[in-house]
């Protein structure tokens, strides 16, 4: 074995050695075409050092001529500065782009004293328009930017019509739901009917109080104010947006809240449920029953308390610390289960 | 430059793929990506940054971005264009009241140069729920047949639920990118 290793090893090695030669040529060439092609103004791309320099003396000429600019004894007619302040605000750009082009290699502190220093001169240029321009420009140049704005408004809404006009008109017939209703007490029982395959969807409801029996898909909620809604297991998800004032009692998979204000939910759900954009948000755990809820979650899946209706992930508060615009329900508050068995199906035309 | 042709050849050799995922909140994003995978779908929170998976598909190794959706991040996908191969966009067909900014979300994304060339796979997920929008329906919303004349696109009816329709999907987007990138082999 021993004399085994080394001649085995020996012609490894002198490949390995020319292979080695030929990558060092390679790179030569490589470093040599490289410099031959390269723009004498760019930094070598790999470079710290020549970066560093580089970008300090733009940095340098930038701010002379920023000073330069400001401390001419007359005031500079606008219409002879403004050529001048453009050609800083492209050096500024451009020193951006060389910063972006090189950022891949810069250590972290050299590019964020970097971006750092951009935005200064940024500001420095801003401040030194401000002063060499007189403000009658800026009041124009806000005027004509909100001109253009109706133009693009009256555009987008010309748009939009079209768009409107595209959509098949089956959908709205066909996607079952209760809609545009006030102060009714709604009862609807997917349970005999068994069609629980389907979405259904709560829109434009105010002061009602709706209950849901049986099992469906998919549930979609929106715009409901001062409503209370009890909702048997979805197997899917549930997507509630802009509700006010409202208690909802509901059992799914998936659960995001959108713009909702002084809301209470009580859910049962087996991942975490989400809020985005709201505030004012209590929760608790599910609170429905009826005459056999309980089979249908354990069909659901939905029979477990996974105790995720505490937590609340919430998109506009990505921090440790507890977000404001959601609370727990303390338990000496929590409504009392409501039970919908002896309540009729009042509701069909959906 | 140096760097990056040195990357295209690493992904050339081990037959890498990168594929961005991306749509509304509450599409099936993630479902659809564990669902290919194999893996357990019946606990899926809200996706609130992204996830990669990694998936031998033929003889192809997928690196799939599964992006988030909601609209707080979705600002946020900009940062994972550069190198995108295919992008899948998934559709919620049950959801009919949002499909208008389903559509205006997507027209922004491919005006993205830098997904300029990459290979288009439409989802119309959901199609299991009653009430969902046909795969002709959400093509005729989305507008499809106005997209870019060189742009690689399909859309496929599918159900992350079932699992039907995904390996039709995946399998022409891997068609179509390899087709493309591994024009050679």
């Amino acid at each position: 074995m021993e004399d085994k290793n080394p001649t085995s090893e020996t012609e490894p090695d002198a490949q390995t050695h020319k292979k080695h030669l030929a990558m060092l040529d390679r790179l030569a060439n490589l470093h040599q075409t490289r410099s031959s092609t390269r723009n004498q103004s760019k930094p070598e791309p790999g470079s710290l050092s020549s970066f560093l320099s580089l970008f300090s003396s733009t940095k340098l000429s930038i701010e002379s001529d920023l000073t330069r600019l400001l401390s001419s004894d007359s005031k500079p007619d606008p219409a002879v500065a403004k050529p001048d302040l453009d050609k800083i605000s492209t050096s500024i750009s451009d020193l951006e782009r060389v910063l972006a082009q090189n950022s891949y290699f810069l250590p972290s502190y050299e590019l964020r004293s970097s971006l750092k220093s951009i935005s200064d001169l940024k500001g420095a240029l801003e401040k030194a328009s401000s002063e060499l321009i007189p403000r009658k420009k800026f009041s124009f140049k806000n005027k004509s930017a909100l001109r253009k704005d109706p133009a693009e408004l009256f555009k987008q809404s010309e748009e939009k019509p079209q768009s409107d006009a595209n959509l098949p008109t089956k959908e709205i017939k066909s996607s079952p739901g209760i809609r545009s209703k006030k102060g009714a007490v709604l009862v609807k029982n997917f349970r005999v009917l068994d069609e629980g395959n389907g979405e259904f969807t709560l829109s434009d409801l105010d002061s009602c109080e709706v209950y849901i029996k049986g099992r469906i898909r998919a549930l979609f909620i929106n715009r409901l104010t001062n409503c209370r809604v009890f909702c048997g297991p979805v197997l899917g998800s549930i997507l509630i947006e802009e509700v006010r004032g409202c208690l909802f009692v509901l059992a799914s998979h998936q659960i995001r809240i959108h713009q909702a204000k002084e809301t209470d939910f009580y859910l049962r759900v087996r991942s975490r449920p989400i809020i985005e954009d709201c505030g004012g948000v209590r929760f608790g755990p599910y609170r429905f029953s009826y005459e056999g809820v309980d089979d249908e979650l354990r069909e659901s899946r939905l029979d477990e308390e996974t105790g995720n209706w505490g937590n609340v992930d919430d998109f506009k508060w990505l921090r440790a610390v507890q977000s404001p615009n959601w609370c727990l329900i303390p338990e000496e508050e929590w409504v009392d289960t409501v039970n919908a068995s002896e309540l009729e199906e009042n509701f069909d035309d959906c | 430059m140096g760097l990056l042709s040195i990357i295209r050849k690493i992904k050339r050799k081990e037959k890498e793929m990168r594929i961005l995922m991306v749509g509304l909140d509450n599409s099936g994003k993630t479902t659809i990506v564990l669902r290919i995978n194999g893996e357990d779908t019946s606990i899926i929170s809200p996706t609130l940054g992204f996830n990669i998976k990694t998936i031998k598909y033929q003889k192809y190794s997928l690196n799939i971005w599964d992006v988030g959706g909601q609209k707080t991040i979705r600002s946020y996908w900009r940062n994972y264009f550069e190198q995108t191969d295919g992008l899948v966009w998934v559709v919620d067909s049950s959801d009919v009241r949002r499909l208008e900014d389903c559509r205006m979300e997507l027209e922004n994304l491919l005006k993205e140069e830098r997904l300029s060339g990459a290979s288009l796979l439409v989802f119309a997920n959901k199609q299991d729920i009653q009430g969902a929008l046909t795969p002709a329906e959400i093509t005729k919303v989305l507008n499809l047949e106005a997209l870019d004349k060189t742009r690689h696109w399909k859309l496929v009816g599918c159900s992350a639920y079932t699992g039907e329709g995904l390996l039709e999907g995946f399998d022409w987007l891997v068609q179509d990118i390899a087709s493309r990138i591994y024009v050679l082999d």
